[in-house]
């Protein structure tokens, strides 16, 4: 793992272009996917808080799945569910804690953030670098008040 | 690694690999009904047939399941010669005898360009091919709710005594991998039926919809220590609570970054 992916809310405006790049990123046959970054209200009034896959390493996802459809790519550091291999249990739906792990009513697959296999689009098309994607040793983007 | 030819390309494949699963791999279409990547090969189907051969055979051909094939060094694999469709025709034209309604089989056979089955079709059958695809997938999540029970002619997927099983959970898995998609199920508010078991789903305790049901939740949190109380909320409103409380935190930063 040689990048890290950094979610600063405090420069997100709520635009959800990342919503729109992850969509259009994991589209099957010309269809757009199920986003897997969620832009939602914080606590506090204009703060916007992109939720994504945290990739935990004691992850509830790959926990629940029964079939050990769920493993980490050992060169991105994501959990990625092996689309062969699942069989629509819904249960790593329903044990994700952060609800990271959703259900892609269109194209009728469970899906959740695989950091696009090292390059995530969302972190491409973010304006405001709420969220980046960098090498471990670089800082992480200053919030300007 | 092993270095083998498929349809005249040369291609790798890590040892103990099914050929099947190369062959997909490689983007070739053949048809199987009986496979998934999450249990053990079975054979069932037969549909994804191929022909191989070595230079070392001497022109001898054979024909096998590609699912139940180990991949072998200096393999030379066929996926469409005449034979090999020839053969699958014939066991898409039995399928289709065998399940004259299903929807699933009759694309297939139209594939193949049969519309009707050129042996008798069975009258009084469902859908069923007898693949145990969904068997295999419930014994693979710990659960084996259900079996083949009855053998020749008689053979079915029921579960045990024809009784609402004791052991499933329902979770549909049988049910939404089923290649014919022959397994019912009802589903109405927060109830549940398959296998003629009720079950009662869970319902979110803030937005009030749906999601797995109570036995499964019980069942996961019981063979992988999953906390039951992540199973009380949908993913909609962990997802919020996520917000919540990073947004707690990015608030709590900012002051600290003013402050400095």
């Amino acid at each position: 793992m040689t990048h890290r992916f950094i979610v600063t809310p405090n420069l997100c405006i709520g635009c959800r272009t990342c919503e729109l790049a992850c969509s259009f990123r994991h589209s099957v046959n010309g269809k757009p996917g199920q986003t897997r970054i969620f832009a939602l209200p914080g606590p506090v009034r204009e703060m916007w808080v992109p939720v994504t896959c945290l990739q935990c390493e004691d992850a509830a996802c790959a926990k629940s799945c029964l079939v050990d459809a769920i493993s980490r790519n050992e060169q991105t550091g994501a959990m990625e569910i092996d689309q062969d291999k699942c069989v629509k249990c819904m249960a790593c739906v329903a044990a994700c804690p952060f609800g990271c792990s959703v259900h892609d009513q269109q194209h009728n697959m469970i899906v959740k953030c695989d950091l696009c296999g090292g390059e995530p689009v969302c972190a491409q098309f973010c304006p405001t670098k709420a969220l980046v994607y960098q090498p471990v040793d670089m800082p992480k983007p200053k919030v300007v008040a | 690694m092993v270095h083998l030819t498929i349809n005249g390309t040369r291609v790798q494949a890590t040892e103990g690999e099914m050929l099947l699963t190369v062959i997909r791999r490689m983007g070739i279409d053949i048809p199987a009904l009986c496979h998934h990547e999450a249990v053990e090969p079975f054979g069932a189907c037969r549909l994804c047939l191929v022909e191989i051969t070595k230079d070392s055979w001497n022109g001898w051909k054979g024909y096998v399941t590609s699912c139940l094939y180990p991949v072998e060094n200096d393999l030379i694999v066929n996926t469409h010669a005449d034979k090999v469709i020839e053969a699958r025709k014939t066991l898409i034209d039995l399928q289709l005898a065998r399940c004259p309604n299903s929807p699933e089989i009759q694309q297939l056979a139209a594939q193949f360009g049969i519309n009707r089955t050129s042996y008798e079709p069975k009258v009084d059958g469902d859908n069923c091919i007898l693949c145990g695809l969904c068997t295999r997938i419930c014994d693979q999540m710990g659960f084996a709710a259900i079996s083949t029970v009855e053998r020749g002619h008689g053979r079915r997927i029921a579960p045990p005594l024809d009784q609402p099983p004791p052991d499933c959970v329902g979770c549909l898995a049988c049910a939404l991998n089923c290649p014919t998609h022959v397994i019912p199920f009802t589903q109405a508010g927060d109830r549940r039926t398959i296998w003629e078991k009720d079950f009662e789903l869970i319902t979110c305790s803030r937005c009030g919809r749906k999601t797995i049901t109570r036995e499964f939740a019980t069942a996961l949190s019981k063979m992988r220590g999953i906390p039951e109380s992540y199973f009380e909320l949908c993913d909609a409103c962990h997802r919020e609570d996520t917000a919540q409380g990073m947004g707690r935190i990015a608030a709590w930063s900012r002051r600290e970054e003013k402050a400095s």
